[in-house]
């Protein structure tokens, strides 16, 4: 008797087991997909807006003025000019940035993460949370105090730069403590056991380890502050020629779409400009993945 | 994981961090651009302030620089910030769309001149099938703008307009979000011409609004007005021209409903300019003028050595502000929708760069 | 072992540098928020006005406060289900397939949009669609700002979720399934405590960015100043009005927008502990 109600029991276990497994599989689909139809819904709008303006000239010639844009659009043309300043501006302002926030933030996670239960540690924590939620224009306005006014007296491609790397910290901090956290503990005292300085064990064994993790959390603060656009209004203020000097004001790709918005002749622009955006950020992502598809942590028996 | 792949992995990375610092450092270190016509030892001079002139001001330095040599860069931050930059010593000059006030002058750390370079009109926009040249008075806009007319076919609206057909709809109106000089100069009008506004809203880059909703930007304003039948807002003229907007005419001081285009705005200039130039000129005594129209300025520093400003970025400066208030670059603003400076103001203006001295030496000698 | 030392000692001034960083900014602000404090007093934060008239200046935080912490936690709310089963999807159900490949790639371009463009969009095409669907007359509000912002802070949320959902040892998995598990219950009971901490981390990071936008939320919500009265409503957020107004403010206004600058620090780091504890409490 116990045994046949004890089995049935199981049956119906099992059942609504597998029902609920099958049910939150349904979920998870229908939630991707509704997840991809606004991606696909602004992705299209940006190509087909701004595919039309993309040429050779596009990436090799300074912006159009208000003037020249007015007489394309009179005459049916595509607007001739480009945004070559932009592009060199952001490459530059965004490489100094890398270089002041990627180091500093993977060094500053991976301390959070050799020193987890310390008290210290939670307070970074919080403060670099916190950080977080800072909004761009309140990085721009610090910049301009703190660099425009007193480092470079003037607006500059630095100040931008100041700007945008605080605006970067913070995730890479926090992904950087995180994929630590992944990885198995014996691979690190494996390191150690084998004498390794500390320096090589966090360069030649976690930093390898965790290199999908790492580059995600710098690539997503790469493309968060490839399109920011209120921290560089002042401090790299824009510039209308080419600028390599970082002490002088410079253009950026988002300062420019800015101007093109704001201008009753240049609105096009602002999709061929964003569709470079995010053809940049796609490709930055792929080589990413290219280059940690190799170190995937993968533990096979 | 063996080691020679983590080998390779250390020493790529490790290259990659070498080849971005010293890419960063050759970069910082190379001064100037080697694709624009300026090089490294000519001037470069910087200014940033109000939106209103971009398009005219992108424009002329553009051309003054393939023609001087000189680098000059613009940024739309703001008249606020404009004044601001000035006021901090970071650019060499700034530029508003409203005169500083007496106590802004004071709070200034040196004495400031105001150089009017263009002129540009606040044009009322509107969304209306097949209503064209819509006449609107001064008592429509205050009842409009402070919500006691709310329906088109108001007979105040009718009356002005006879033979045009108004629906029997909501006016929603539209006003700037952000603290802007157009705004300014439109409640610089209201003020003058209802006592009810002055009382209520008064005169600001930006306003405590009694009704309507806020966008941002002229964009904004008329992106906002395109796409909802039957709302009416205020656009900068430069936008307006250039985006085919429909927009009333306004009726002047003089009893005349007059349409927004360069004549008419520089019209409202003619008169009396005070030596500073620092003067509204909204609701303008003059018959032809569009009533709601004002100046956009240029400021600077009255003595330019100043903290590191070289002399030669002060002849920079003022040789390109003397170039900007003649006929060649009036010219250049008139193509892109904004109205020139009449002859009286040129004449005024070019008495204050004279002024302007370096170590107490006049820079322009004329 | 001196090299050891010295190590620790890099990584050590490393963690001051961000401390450094983050003082500062709260002493500039702080500077320049003193004028505000010292005419409206704390009463500031909870001020329903924000009157710019020239002589009757008053202003008050209360309506942005509001106005953020809305859009935000809707956001959040919104984007959580979404971002969740994203990563599910990519780094556990479909994972190392082409097509999770495509989705994820997908959800990384869109934190590469500019927020302008995104801004954009939503008036071009978000707002028309939620007039047609009778929701509001005007298509502005906190709920189009709100769905925009989630859309945003998606790829915040699933990067780092996919890369420690994926991080999560096969083992642990293999043994809940040899024991008869189902899929469901390994990554409930398995997979998720372990990748927990980094999951909050990223949602925390998520909200964050939903805290401090300003362009794409200064285009659908409206811009008035007033606390919203319902879902569909206009209103301000914190971000939008410093970025709306500091291009042209100065003297007691533009010490307000600082103050209100300041804050957006504190309102970040309350909402942060209490998104924490709430965690604790359901994770036991």
């Amino acid at each position: 008797m116990t045994t046949r109600k004890n089995i049935s029991a199981l049956y119906d276990n099992i059942y609504h087991r597998k029902r609920k497994n099958k049910l939150f599989l349904i979920f998870v689909i229908s939630m991707s997909l509704l997840t991809v139809i606004p991606i696909v819904f602004i992705i299209s709008k940006i190509v087909i807006n701004g595919i039309g303006q993309i040429n050779f000239n596009f990436f090799v010639q300074t912006s159009p003025d208000s003037l020249q844009a007015m007489t394309a659009i009179a005459n049916n043309d595509t607007i001739p000019g480009g945004i070559a300043n932009g592009i060199t501006g952001t490459f530059l302002i965004v490489l100094v940035s890398s270089v002041m926030a990627i180091p500093t933030g993977i060094m500053i996670g991976i301390y959070m993460y050799e020193n987890q239960k310390q008290r210290y540690s939670d307070f970074l924590r919080n403060v670099t949370e916190i950080l977080q939620g800072v909004p761009s224009i309140v990085l721009g306005i610090i910049s301009y105090l703190w660099i425009v006014k007193h480092v470079t007296n003037g607006f500059s491609a630095f100040a931008g730069s100041v700007a945008l790397a605080i605006m970067m910290l913070p995730m890479i901090i926090r992904s950087t403590e995180e994929t630590m956290k992944m990885i198995p503990n014996e691979i690190r005292e494996a390191a150690f056991a084998l004498g390794a300085p500390y320096h090589k064990v966090i360069l030649m064994v976690l930093i390898p380890s965790g290199f999908s993790g790492l580059s995600t959390g710098i690539l997503l603060s790469l493309s968060r502050i490839l399109g920011e656009t209120a921290p560089l209004m002042m401090t790299a203020l824009g510039s209308t020629a080419i600028n390599y000097n970082v002490s002088k004001p410079t253009s950026a790709v988002p300062l420019l779409i800015w101007e093109f918005y704001n201008d009753p002749n240049m609105v096009r622009l602002v999709w061929s400009s964003s569709l470079f955006l995010m053809i940049f950020v796609l490709v930055l992502n792929l080589i990413s993945s290219r280059l940690s598809s190799k170190n995937k942590i993968r533990r096979k028996k | 994981m063996n080691e020679s792949t983590n080998n390779y992995k250390f020493k790529m990375m490790r290259n990659l961090i070498i080849l971005a610092t010293i890419l960063a450092i050759t970069v910082s270190c190379n001064s100037g651009g080697n694709k624009s016509s300026a090089d490294k030892n000519k001037v470069a001079i910087t200014a940033a302030g109000a939106t209103f002139p971009m398009p005219f001001y992108n424009l002329a330095i553009k051309k003054y620089t393939e023609d001087s040599g000189i680098l000059l860069t613009y940024g739309g931050i703001g008249s606020g910030g404009g004044i601001r930059s000035l006021s901090d010593k970071v650019v060499d000059f700034g530029a508003t769309d409203a005169f500083l006030s007496e106590k802004e002058l004071s709070e200034m750390p040196a004495e400031i001149v105001h150089i009017p370079t263009c002129m540009g009109a606040v044009v009322i926009a509107y969304n209306l099938q097949g209503v064209d040249n819509l006449k609107i008075t001064p008592e429509i806009l205050e009842g409009v703008f402070l919500g006691s007319i709310t329906k088109w076919n108001d007979p105040k609206i009718k009356t002005v307009n006879s033979g045009v057909n108004l629906p029997d709809m909501n006016i929603s109106v539209v006003y700037r979000s952000d603290g802007s000089g157009t705004t300014y100069i439109f409640s610089d009008y209201m003020t003058k011409i209802s006592q009810l506004w002055s009382q209520q809203v008064g005169t600001g880059k930006s306003l405590n609004w009694p009704v309507g909703m806020g966008a941002k930007g002229n964009p904004g304003v008329a992106g906002t007005i395109s796409q909802s039948v039957g709302s009416i807002g205020y656009i900068g003229s430069e936008y307006a021209f250039a985006q085919k907007i429909q927009y009333a005419l306004v009726q002047n001081s003089s009893g005349n409903f007059i349409n927004p285009e360069i004549k008419t705005v520089s019209s409202s200039a003619k008169g009396q300019i005070p030596a500073d130039t620092r003067i509204m000129v909204t609701n303008s005594a003059d018959p032809d003028a569009y009533p709601i129209s004002g100046f956009t300025w240029i400021i600077l520093y009255k003595e330019q050595a100043y903290n590191k400003h070289s002399s030669s970025q002060a002849e920079a400066t003022v040789h390109f502000l003397d170039w900007l208030i003649s006929p060649d670059a009036q010219a250049i603003a008139e193509s892109v929708n904004y109205a020139s400076l009449p002859a009286d103001a040129v004449t005024v203006a070019k008495n204050i760069l004279g002024t302007i001295t370096f170590e107490g030496k006049p820079i322009l000698k004329d | 072992m001196n090299s050891d030392r010295l190590t620790k000692a890099a990584l050590f001034t490393a963690t001051l540098l961000v401390l450094i960083i983050s003082a500062g900014i709260v002493f500039s602000l702080f500077r320049g928020a003193l004028p505000a404090f010292k005419t409206f007093g704390l009463k500031f934060i909870f001020t329903n006005e924000w009157n710019p008239t020239a002589g009757k200046e008053v202003y008050g935080a209360l309506p942005f406060i509001a106005g953020t912490l809305i859009t935000s936690i809707l956001a959040l709310i919104i984007c959580i289900p979404l971002a969740f089963s994203t990563s599910l999807f990519v780094a556990e159900y479909y994972r190392g397939t082409r097509i999770a490949g495509i989705l994820s790639s997908m959800v990384d371009l869109l934190a590469g949009i500019p927020s302008i463009v995104y801004g954009l969009w939503g008036f071009y095409t978000l707002r028309p669609f939620i007039i047609k669907l009778g929701l509001s007359d005007q298509g502005f509000g906190i709920f189009t700002a709100s769905l925009i912002l989630a859309i945003m802070i998606i790829p915040f949320a699933t990067s780092l979720s996919n890369e420690i959902i994926a991080m999560v040892p096969d083992e642990l998995k293999e043994a809940a399934y040899s024991l008869g598990a189902t899929r469901f219950e390994v990554i409930f009971n398995v997979i998720i405590p372990n990748a927990r901490s980094g999951i909050v981390a990223s949602y925390i990071l998520a909200l964050g960015r939903a805290l401090g936008e300003t362009m794409a939320v200064t285009m659908l919500i409206g811009n008035s100043n007033v606390i919203p009265s319902g879902l569909f409503s206009t209103g301000n957020t914190m971000a939008s009005i410093i970025a709306n107004q500091f291009g042209e403010a100065s003297g007691l206004k533009l010490s307000s927008l600082i103050a209100i600058g300041l804050l957006l620090f504190a309102i970040t780091g309350i909402i942060n502990s209490i998104g924490k504890i709430i965690i604790r409490k359901f994770g036991g």
